[in-house]
């Protein structure tokens, strides 16, 4: 029997059976292995397909080069155009999110009765994508950016909404105690003792998801919504690869550098 | 605010009780803090004084007895009137809880909260009197050279001065301090008690201070309370207490 040094002996302490390491190791398995199982079976997952479509793709690449850089004007003032639909689209998600996670925020919400309702209002709009969201604005409003820029706001707004409030749940609690025993009401806490330990992060958060925008407003053209994916879609219609690759070309530039210059700017904020 | 005489209790706790699940924290405790008055609580880990605080100032729901702060009976108190009732409570954290990216002189300020009008907060915009309240309190904690010091970059110490600085500043009519002295050297500690002590008498204003030195308690309080494991087993002027008290407190 081995002991402790005080010559006394410390059993384990209990654990239920699911804890112990092997049990937990096979079951943790066999729950990946089905998963993959289910997964490969739904998606037709067909090497053979990709075999023979492979010659048709070549075929493609070879068309593409030289780029046709003869539209390069208007395809940068078109990737101008997304880059702006993503900055328009982003501040109208933190207009609507704003508000929203207050009440979202379980440390900071002033009604228990609103807080799971906003929870629901909030995962609807960022489980529809902008996509999907842009689609009806373009059958509601009309084709062009706009369209594009109002799916891309409701999404953003929950997906915003969603991190700011989750940011917030994470903070310590003891500075909004402090200040609320100080009889201070609940704007003046929100302002004074949570924004400006969490401001930076509520920033990054948002510039994160304006990343995110620039990119996903690079296929809403294809819905008619704007953008530098009207472009691509014309192209992929008339088979003109030569002005797909600048389009591709474009797209890389554009997403890198936004990437970059948002990485860095989130780098100083922390 | 109504004026209070030396007789009035000012804090007057009635058979308090608080559990968590079934543990009882807090079993029957009972005692009163009178206006001027310095009362310690001695109490080993875990013995039920962050506890206690917090029942008093409802960041815990307690259980079962009566709170009475001044006019203010605590427990049935709910919304605004509980804001007011918390406007009159300094409270001095054990983990300070000051606003990491602010300043001391920010920190402080927290403790003008309640009377600044709301918009004047939000774009911080603080009256001169309060800003020279503000000040005043960090000059009497021995802070004024680091008032616009990042407070996440103080000392421990400095950080319960600044915690300190902002609890005078708010000239709250009750100071509860929760081990306000836990990581300072015993100079720092016996001024920050003294200043305690000093205001407790220029003001009038009931201090509950919870200690883990003895010899700090006999010094710098009128009345000594003995917790443990949540219960009162002593209630004494400071003069009176005695080594067998000390030993019953801590004993394990
Ligand atoms: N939120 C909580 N949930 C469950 N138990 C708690 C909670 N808060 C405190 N306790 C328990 O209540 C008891 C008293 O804790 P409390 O923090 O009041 O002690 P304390 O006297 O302040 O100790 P210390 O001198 O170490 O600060 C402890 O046993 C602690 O584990
Ligand atoms: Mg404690």
């Amino acid at each position: 029997m081995r002991t402790g040094d005080a010559g006394v002996f410390y059993p384990d302490p209990a654990r239920s059976w699911i804890a112990v390491a092997p049990v937990r190791f096979v079951a943790t398995l066999l729950l990946v292995l089905l998963v993959y199982g289910f997964s490969i079976y739904f998606v037709d997952f067909d090497l053979g397909r990709l075999w023979s479509g492979l010659p048709k793709l070549a075929h493609w690449a070879a068309k593409a080069w030289p780029p046709d850089a003869r539209e390069l004007g208007v395809l940068i003032e078109r990737a101008i155009e997304t880059v702006a639909m993503a900055v328009v689209g982003t501040t109208i998600g933190v207009i609507i999110a704003a508000p929203c996670c207050i009440l979202a925020a379980r440390n900071i919400t002033p009604s228990r009765l609103l807080y799971t309702p906003m929870r629901w209002f909030l995962n609807t709009l960022r489980g529809i994508d902008s996509f999907i969201f842009a689609l009806l604005f373009v059958a509601a409003v009309g084709l062009g950016p706009f369209a594009g820029v109002l799916g891309i706001g409701l999404h953003s707004a929950g997906t915003i909404a969603k991190l700011w409030s989750e940011a917030i749940e994470a903070v310590e609690p003891g500075p909004l105690e402090a200040a609320a025993l100080t009889g201070a009401n609940r704007l003046k806490v929100i302002s004074y003792a949570l924004l400006p330990d969490i401001l930076p992060n509520l920033t990054s958060i948002t510039l994160y998801v304006w990343e995110f925008n620039v990119r996903s407003s690079t296929v809403l053209g294809v819905v008619g919504a704007g953008g530098i994916g009207q472009e691509l879609k014309n192209s992929v219609d008339l088979l003109d690869f030569a002005r797909l690759f600048t389009i591709i070309l474009i797209i890389l530039a554009m997403v890198t550098a936004i990437d970059q210059f948002s990485a860095w700017l989130r780098r100083r904020l922390v | 605010m109504t004026a209070l005489s030396a007789a009035d209790p000012a804090i007057r706790i009635v058979g308090l009780s608080k559990r968590f699940g079934d543990r009882i924290v807090l079993d029957d405790v009972s005692f009163e803090v009178a206006a001027g008055e310095v009362v310690a609580i001695l109490g080993a880990s875990g013995a039920g004084k962050t506890t206690l605080f917090r029942c008093v100032t409802r960041l815990a729901q307690s259980d079962g007895g009566q709170i009475f702060l001044g006019e203010h009976a605590i427990r049935n108190l709910g919304g605004r009137q509980l804001s007011i009732a918390r406007g009159e409570i300094g409270l001095i954290f054990q983990q300070f809880n000051l606003i990491r990216r602010l300043s001391a002189l920010d920190n402080v300020l927290v403790g003008r909260l309640g009377e600044v009008p709301t918009w004047r907060v939000m774009l911080r915009r603080f009256p001169q009197r309060d800003r020279q309240l503000a000040l005043a309190a960090l000059d009497r904690v021995g802070m004024l050279p680091y008032a616009l010091q990042r407070a996440d970059i103080l000392s421990g110490g400095q950080q319960q001065r600044v915690a300190i600085a902002r609890a005078l500043a708010q000239q709250s009519r009750f100071v509860l301090a929760d081990e306000p002295v836990a990581s300072l050297d015993p100079q720092s500690a016996k001024s920050i008690l003294s200043i305690l002590r000093d205001i407790a008498r220029e003001r009038m204003i009931a201090v509950l201070v919870s200690l883990h030195q003895v010899e700090f308690a006999i010094q710098f309080a009128d009345r000594v309370i003995g917790l443990r494991a949540g219960r009162m087993i002593a209630d004494r002027p400071a003069a009176a207490f005695a080594e067998a008290d000390h030993r019953m407190i801590f004993a394990t």
